[in-house]
């Protein structure tokens, strides 16, 4: 067990190097990308000036731009004003900054900064998001587990027979939709008129959920909530549906050709227990493997998904951010992301250590 | 069918006209094309051949273990202590595996199921068969592994099988096998994937566990002939689906009748005769399962072969005492008191 404690304490203590190299990148990246803030204000400034027929600022070449000490100051106030590596460092929280009478205010002490957007702490903006993905995330993630395991182990159990074939042909149809698409499906067909108006056209609660919950009518909250998120769960579903059924179906079948199944079979065991303990025991090791790594997509939600069902999660903030350039923002989401990541590869290691004997990490 | 022999031994099991059928992409593989042998209660038979001739088929046969699909038994009947088992149900098969017959197979390294202890795949077959509690189970368990010599067997008894050696693999699963003192072993080439050295300790560990728990009959299916020799008291020699030869050992040793037995032996390694220039071999390879001809099935592959050998398959006719032989060549020497079989 000595060799698997130091096995984990080494990966463990890999996670600051790759956390800093990837933000580090990113910081970088971000930085050099064009459409800034600094180049979003300019644009905006110029086509308010040039609505108003102003003349304030004319360069020496004729062009309309903002003076030189205008752009400084939005520098500074974005904090673009220090090299990528400086800047970095501050963000990080390793560096001191000048504005803040010298003082270490970063990541590594909490502070994420201010969101452009939303003029409030980086932190208060993510953490708000968070019940929202993971919900969506968890219940997809466990609605994914219902169907496909029980369906793949009747396929492998079926194997070739008319229910495998039939299915097999839903699962790739599965397999090629995204699952958003299916989502705009579902939302145009349930949502309107178009074919049966049953479910909410998207949304995460009902808009007076808050006052209803607040009256105490817990289960009109209930029956509110689950009403809307059927569609997006669905599309959850969708988008690891194929790849999961698949896994478990080839994974139960190679097990089924295994020696020791015709070892349990010739002492006399039931084809239940030989079935659904030796060889699906053995089947379940890929599938619970992929737990840590889904653990990452629990929490970044998958953004196509709330953009399409319009579901105010952490996908939906990151996409946002995106297209306008809400630095501190991303990279906030960026630190979860990526610690939550590195911490779902120790997690499936852990997790394979605990179901396969036969695994020993060193 | 009389189940006593004149010389008072009872026969354990008779396997008669056994046909096992695969479907090889559409076509149909006659892997067992009518076997017939019997086995005396308490003795040890050899069945020996090259790979593919079907022996593995016929002791899955007997196990009803051919997995379907591809593979079915096409006829035959199977008769164990005077029942059918190609008649059983399934649940009255299932009483019958691990508990009257039990099975070890060749590989020990993937026979075990990776993910359960050693101990736990030894009681589950005690607590279903003899309604054991878990604790008479595990009690059990340790006696049997300490019986096939495993050291320190209580604390191994939660051990994984791959903190095993191969050689202890195959002792476990011995011990699993002959836990609830089964009237049949099959053995299905136990000692192959072994090393040399672990090899004969196994095979040393069979007879001597067989002796210790009584009335255990063995079906030691081998390809090696120096395995037979050491071990078994009869052997039948299988080629093409089918019993070529029976005889108690000495006697096959001694006055092979059939070309492809002689062919065997004389393909043997003799270290105490004077060093030939080559190995006698047998010319040609085995054919393919969907090929084998018309008539005899050895005769592509036989020197003395005749016109008749190609046409008409031979009868496994009795040519000596407790001597069959499926050969037109060979016939009944002395007092023809040869039953055809």
């Amino acid at each position: 067990m000595h060799g698997m404690t130091s096995y984990f304490i080494r990966r463990m203590l890999l996670i600051p190097v790759t956390f800093v190299c990837i933000t580090f990148m990113v910081y970088g990246i971000m930085r050099l990308a064009p459409g800034g803030p600094i180049e979003q204000a300019r644009t905006q400034l110029l086509m308010a000036m040039q609505e108003g027929g102003g003349s304030l600022a004319t360069s020496a070449t004729g062009e309309l731009d903002l003076p030189q000490e205008a752009i400084d100051q939005l520098k500074v106030y974005y904090k673009l004003h220090r090299s990528i590596p400086v800047g970095y460092l501050i963000w990080l929280g390793v560096w001191p900054d000048d504005d803040r009478q010298g003082e270490f205010k970063g990541v590594v002490q909490g502070d994420f900064g201010m969101s452009y957007r939303y003029s409030e702490p980086v932190l208060t903006t993510i953490v708000s998001k968070f019940p929202i993905s993971i919900t969506f995330g968890l219940i997809g993630y466990l609605a994914t587990w219902i169907v496909c395991i029980p369906l793949g182990v009747k396929k492998a159990l079926t194997h070739r027979s008319w229910f495998d074939t039939t299915s097999s042909l839903v699962v790739f149809l599965g397999y090629s939709i995204p699952g958003f698409v299916a989502c705009l499906a579902l939302l145009l067909m349930f949502g309107t008129s178009l074919v049966w108006d049953i479910f909410p056209l998207g949304g995460f609660r009902s808009e007076n959920w808050n006052e209803m919950w607040e009256a105490g009518n817990f289960w009109w909250c209930v029956k509110d909530q689950a009403h809307h998120m059927v569609i997006p769960i669905i599309g959850y579903v969708m988008s690891g549906f194929a790849t999961m059924t698949i896994l478990m179906k080839n994974s139960l079948l190679d097990n089924l050709g295994a020696d020791y199944v015709r070892t349990a079979f010739a002492k006399g065991l039931s084809e239940r227990r030989v079935i659904f303990l030796h060889a699906l025991r053995n089947s379940m090791i890929p599938l619970c493997v992929s737990i840590g790594h889904a653990i990452g997509l629990l929490f970044a939600g998958s953004f196509l998904i709330e953009k399409t069902c319009n579901i105010p999660g952490m996908g939906l903030l990151g996409f946002n951010s995106l297209v306008e350039r809400d630095y501190p923002v991303l990279m906030g989401i960026l630190v979860f992301g990526v610690l939550i990541r590195l911490l779902g590869n120790i997690l499936s290691d852990v997790i394979l250590a605990l179901v396969d004997p036969r695994v020993r990490f060193e | 069918m009389a189940t006593t022999e004149a010389s008072g031994r009872k026969k354990l099991l008779e396997v008669e006209d056994l046909r096992t059928y695969f479907d090889v992409e559409g076509r149909t593989a006659k892997a067992v094309d009518g076997v017939d042998f019997f086995m005396y209660e308490n003795e040890v038979l050899g069945l020996v051949g090259e790979s593919g001739s079907g022996k593995s088929v016929t002791a899955l046969s007997i196990m009803r273990l051919i997995p379907n699909p591809p593979g079915w038994v096409e006829r035959g009947a199977v008769r164990f202590r005077g029942k059918d088992l190609m008649r059983l149900t399934y649940d009255e098969m299932r009483e019958i595996r691990g508990k009257d017959i039990s099975m070890i197979f060749q590989e020990p390294m993937t026979a075990l199921n990776p993910v359960f202890s050693i101990g736990f795949q030894l009681t589950e077959a005690l607590q279903h068969h003899k309604a054991m509690s878990k604790r008479q189970a595990c009690e059990r368990a340790i006696e049997m592994l300490e019986l096939v010599g495993i050291p320190d067997a209580a604390r191994r008894l939660w051990s994984y099988p791959h903190e095993f050696s191969g050689g202890m693999r195959q002792r476990v699963m011995i011990a699993m096998a002959l836990s609830l003192t089964p009237h049949l072993l099959i053995a299905d080439e136990p000692t192959t994937a072994l090393d040399v050295t672990i090899q004969a300790q196994i095979l040393e560990l069979m007879l001597d566990l067989k002796q210790k728990t009584g009335d255990t009959a063995i079906l030691l299916i081998t390809h090696d002939l120096a395995v037979v020799a050491e071990t078994c008291e009869r052997v039948a020699v299988m080629y093409g689906g089918k019993i070529q030869e029976v005889a108690p050992v000495e006697q096959l040793f001694s006055r092979p009748g059939h070309p492809y037995t002689r062919g065997l032996l004389t393909s043997l390694p003799r270290p105490d005769r004077e060093r030939q220039a080559r190995l006698q071999t047998i010319p040609g390879i085995v054919p393919s399962i969907l090929d084998f001809p018309a008539g005899c099935k050895f005769w592509t592959r036989c020197p003395v072969k005749e016109k008749v050998c190609e046409t008409v398959e031979p009868e496994l006719v009795e040519v000596e005492p407790s001597h069959w032989c499926r050969c037109h060549l060979v016939q009944p020497t002395a007092t023809p008191g040869g039953r055809s079989k």
